[in-house]
């Protein structure tokens, strides 16, 4: 495949739909350079298969967007159409948490048993969409550790350095994690 | 800038005033050169290459060339079988300072160290008391002076020298069958210090003229348990440096000195340049987090040395940020070091994380340290990555250094998914395992041995389109091959395989699943006076090998063993019929028909164990994690998997997938569609019903938070780690809890 080589939208589906071959995707994969405009095209095939308007900006999952909603925000959306949060929040804290804690709770998901983790040591944490009920993001760690933020793009810059598109609403405050503003919230309740 | 720039330069180039630059200067104009224009050696234009670029590829490809040819010759020369038949060996060509230039095949990242050794040979004033001469030989394999990762991994420097200047350096490396540490094998699991690591040598001169002196041999004899296997290895690294060393001295003699010194740095900073355009091209800056842990099981084992008799938890947190300048992965918040086998050193650590970005930036262009370059690390002072203590030990430092650099290759495999290059963005676990020991022979001989098998092949992690393939991959190696079992049942006397098997249902579930790890059954058999054994282990599944599922996957489970002591086999071979995987063996025990005198499910390090005639000993490593939601996972791939035997039992899948199945009259299964619809509604309902809201689950965890109910070992991690800035503020932003919030390390 040559340096000026573009994928498709075609195998862009098939990547998504994971019906892609083997042949195919082995092609890609050994591709010495990649195709530049793949990103643009990417979104575009995204942006055709969901329910809802909203610009999306990046996927950063199976099912979790950041967009441009009505209200000119930038924020993280499930694919069923569920708004989480400003996307400078952790997305995650705004989905339902069911946390397996016993031996017996973790069987179920890890098998054979001596594979299962140690509670105790660790416990399971299962991030749901409160909407569709989707599975969004796992988590095994020890007890009390801090949910984890696990990406905060710089949107602007790669909007504006990576692809040479600047987003129309740049601001120097967009890349900034916002998280504690949310468990600040939640204390200053409680209080 | 450039006045002064100039001026040094012509202090240290050779030939300017006719003195020959010493090591140390050579080092420091590199650092200078490098630090004040931000390019390689003050590399700014690519002079040779632009010119006549036929000319330069040519001359790389024969500096190539020679690190390739060494590896195939040298390891068909003398090697034991971990060398000559898995990927655990590794040639490379250095520039004078330590950079690299060109590796063959095998564990790539190792290279890293290459720069460490020589500045400490260089501080060290190593060349001019008593000098450096060409086809000289340095053993290599410590820590703290010579940046390897863990002592069993064994270097072999080898100067070229040309006019009393050090042009380059040819370097050998493999991982020892045995490095004579209190704890046999190469990886010494349970030292508290350098002390108990084995044969750790910083940089020192061991041979003159191509060929070691006579004591080396001795050294190899008396100090390890493997001394045959370990001076067949010897001998092969210096094979492979000899052929190196002629090749760079024809190369010097075809192109010219002032050719080769110019170009040697040309072809760094040239694969710089294409590693930050692959950066660029590949990555979404931002911010990526990720975390793992790995228990270290010390307490109730270690009375003899009571200050490490404790249980830690350690803490493996990494965040990723590109830049301009490549990108930075920062460790801060990790754990302290502590007495134990799993330290790091910023060498040791550097071989780890060039594992990921190696494979990542490095595909398409020369494999040199220009990945060093691009690729900023911050290992804390006092961390376990960075200890302020000299006396650390390292001898499993894979145990947790490779989860770290799963935590880089994942937030790697995150930007190319978000990026929509799908097709590179896969789970990265690095769970792998090996076994350790040591025995007597009936006649009274002695041996030392270590078994790679799920070293060099584990799972891959779930592509985010496909599933995970079995036994594949290995983050360390392009070379992923378990080896002979033969091969390893003949350098362990009284142990054979009874069985060696993908093991059903080890992997993390997912949309799309990991491919699944392995399984092997060892039956001891007459032996001798004694064998006994450890496990090192590259995450044990007490804790997973990385903290962080794939959209909505979970990761892959850690690895276990199993030892059967005391057993009735020879019924069972009688009645032809023996456990061939850890699941088989634990099934026919509850069955009955495997009795066990002594049975223990391992989670953790297990210490030493003696095996006797008919025990069995039994281990799973290399599985790996999932991606997406276990309930998008297509029917009909759960039902294949059934009828594989891929996967447990239905009743697992059925609740993991959601998927409603029956078995036909010849056992096959068989999906029920509208039943599968219906119990997925019913799964998603069920998990809508049992949770809560994150702010509820934030108020009733921030009790314990506050109340500080924590297991010794979890209070023990929290307590490092809030120790460093950057996760204290974290937690405590995450949690708002007073400043000063803080919890008390455990004593021993």
């Amino acid at each position: 495949m040559s340096i000026e080589a573009s994928v498709g939208k075609d195998l862009i589906e098939q990547l998504i739909d994971g019906t892609i071959d083997a042949e195919n995707a082995t092609r890609l994969l050994k591709m010495d350079r990649k195709d530049k405009d793949r990103f643009i095209n990417y979104i575009a095939v995204l942006q055709e298969r969901v329910s809802w308007e909203d610009q999306i900006l990046m996927r950063l999952g199976d099912k979790v967007y950041i967009v441009i909603n009505a209200d000119k925000q930038r924020v993280a959306k499930c694919e069923c159409g569920h708004e989480f949060c400003d996307y400078r929040k952790n997305w995650k804290l705004a989905c339902k948490i069911r946390t397996r804690r016993t031996l017996e709770e973790m069987q179920q998901v890890y098998d054979p048993t001596p594979a299962v983790p140690e509670p105790g040591w660790q416990e399971i944490r299962e991030f749901f969409c409160p909407n569709c009920a989707s599975q969004l993001a796992v988590e095994v760690v020890a007890p009390g550790y801090p949910i984890v933020f696990e990406m905060l793009p710089d949107l602007d810059k790669f909007y504006r350095e990576y692809l040479g598109r600047p987003l129309e609403d740049e601001s120097s405050e967009w890349y900034q994690d916002q998280t504690h503003s949310v468990t600040q919230q939640w204390a200053a309740k409680a209080s | 800038m450039a006045e002064a720039l100039s001026e040094r330069d012509q202090l240290t180039t050779p030939g300017t005033d006719g003195d020959t630059p010493t090591l140390r200067e050579l080092v420091d104009k590199r650092d200078h050169l490098t630090n004040s224009t931000g390019h390689y050696y003050g590399v700014t234009e690519l002079s040779l290459r632009d010119a006549d670029p036929i000319k330069y590829e040519r001359f790389y490809a024969k500096m190539h060339a020679a690190v390739l040819a060494a590896r195939e010759s040298a390891r068909f020369v003398a090697a034991s079988p971990g060398s000559r038949e898995m990927g655990e060996s590794l040639w490379g060509l250095a520039t004078p300072e330590g950079d690299t230039l060109a590796v063959s095949l095998g564990f790539l990242s190792h290279t890293a160290i290459f720069p460490v050794s020589i500045r400490y040979m260089a501080d060290n004033d190593y060349d001019i008391n008593d000098g450096i001469d060409d086809g000289d030989v340095y053993a290599v394999s410590d820590g703290l002076t010579g940046g390897v990762p863990h002592p069993g991994d064994f270097y072999s420097f080898v100067p070229i020298v040309v006019e009393g200047e050090v042009v380059s350096w040819a370097v050998g490396i493999n991982h020892l069958m045995e490095n004579g540490a209190p704890v046999a094998g190469s990886w010494a699991t349970f030292s508290v210090d350098t002390f108990m690591d084995g044969l750790v040598c910083p940089p020192m001169r061991t041979g003159r003229k191509l060929k070691q002196e006579s004591w080396w041999k001795a050294i190899w004899e008396r100090r390890t348990r493997a001394a045959t296997m370990n001076i067949l290895d010897d001998k092969m690294r210096l094979a492979g440096c000899a052929m190196i060393h002629e090749a760079v001295h024809k190369l010097i003699d075809e192109f010219g000195m002032d050719y080769y010194k110019r170009a040697i740095r040309e072809i760094i900073e040239e694969s710089r340049r294409m590693i930050l355009d692959n950066m660029k091209a590949l990555l979404i800056p931002g911010t990526y987090n990720g975390c793992a842990f790995r228990l270290v099981k010390y307490e109730g084992l270690q009375n003899v040395w009571s200050h490490a008799n404790k249980n830690t938890l350690i803490h493996v947190r990494a965040s990723l940020e590109p830049n301009e300048n490549g990108l930075l992965l920062d460790t801060e918040g990790s754990s302290k070091w502590g007495y134990h086998s799993y330290n790091a050193t910023p060498g040791g650590a550097d071989c780890a994380v060039f594992l990921g970005m190696i494979n990542s930036f490095s595909h398409n262009t020369k494999v040199t340290a220009g990945i060093e370059l691009a690729v900023q690390r911050n290992y804390v002072k006092g961390s376990i990555y960075n200890p302020d203590n000299e006396y650390t030990s390292n001898a499993n430092l894979w145990a947790q250094t490779v989860a770290l650099n799963s935590i880089g290759f994942n937030a790697i495999s995150r930007a190319t998914f978000s990026r929509g290059y799908l097709e590179e963005a896969y789970t990265i676990d690095g769970n792998w395992g090996a076994f350790q020991g040591a025995g007597t022979a009936a006649d009274g001989s002695n041996y030392g041995f270590t078994n790679f098998e799920w070293l060099g092949g584990t799972g891959r992690g779930a592509w985010c389109y496909r599933d995970g393939e079995p036994l594949v991959w290995a983050a360390w190696s392009q070379i992923a091959t378990i080896g002979d079992a033969e091969e390893f049942e003949s350098t362990v006397p009284p142990l054979f395989y009874l069985g060696r098997k993908l093991l059903k249902g080890f992997f993390g579930y997912g949309k799309y699943r990991g491919g699944p790890g392995n399984s092997a059954v060892h039956w001891c058999v007459d032996p001798g006076k004694h064998v006994a054994l450890t496990r090192p282990n590259g995450g044990l599944s007490c804790t997973p090998s990385v903290g962080l599922g794939m959209s909505g996957a979970y990761p892959g489970p850690g690895s276990f063993m199993i030892s059967a002591r005391g057993t009735n086999l020879e019924e069972l071979i009688a009645d032809g019929e023996t456990p061939r995987d850890a699941t088989e063996l634990l099934e026919m025990v509850d069955e009955g028909k495997l009795k066990v005198n002594n049975l223990e499910v391992w989670k953790t390090d297990c210490p030493e164990l003696a095996l006797e005639n008919n025990d069995l000993f039994v281990d799973a490593a290399g599985s790996s994690g999932g991606w997406g939601d276990p309930l998008d996972r297509d029917p009909d791939l759960v039902i294949k998997d059934l009828n594989d035997g891929m996967t447990p039992h239905y009743d697992f899948v059925r609740e993991m997938n959601g998927v409603i199945a029956t078995q036909d009259s010849n056992g096959v299964w068989q999906v029920d569609l509208a039943g599968t619809t219906e119990k997925r509604a019913a799964l998603r309902q069920a998990r809508l019903d049992g949770s809560e809201t994150a702010e509820s689950w934030w108020h009733s965890e921030r009790q314990r938070i506050t109340e500080k109910t924590f297991t010794p070992e979890v209070r023990e991690m929290y307590a490092q780690s809030l120790s460093f800035e950057k996760f204290n503020l974290e937690f405590g932003g995450f949690w708002q809890v007073e400043p000063g919030y803080t919890l008390e390390e455990l004593a021993s």
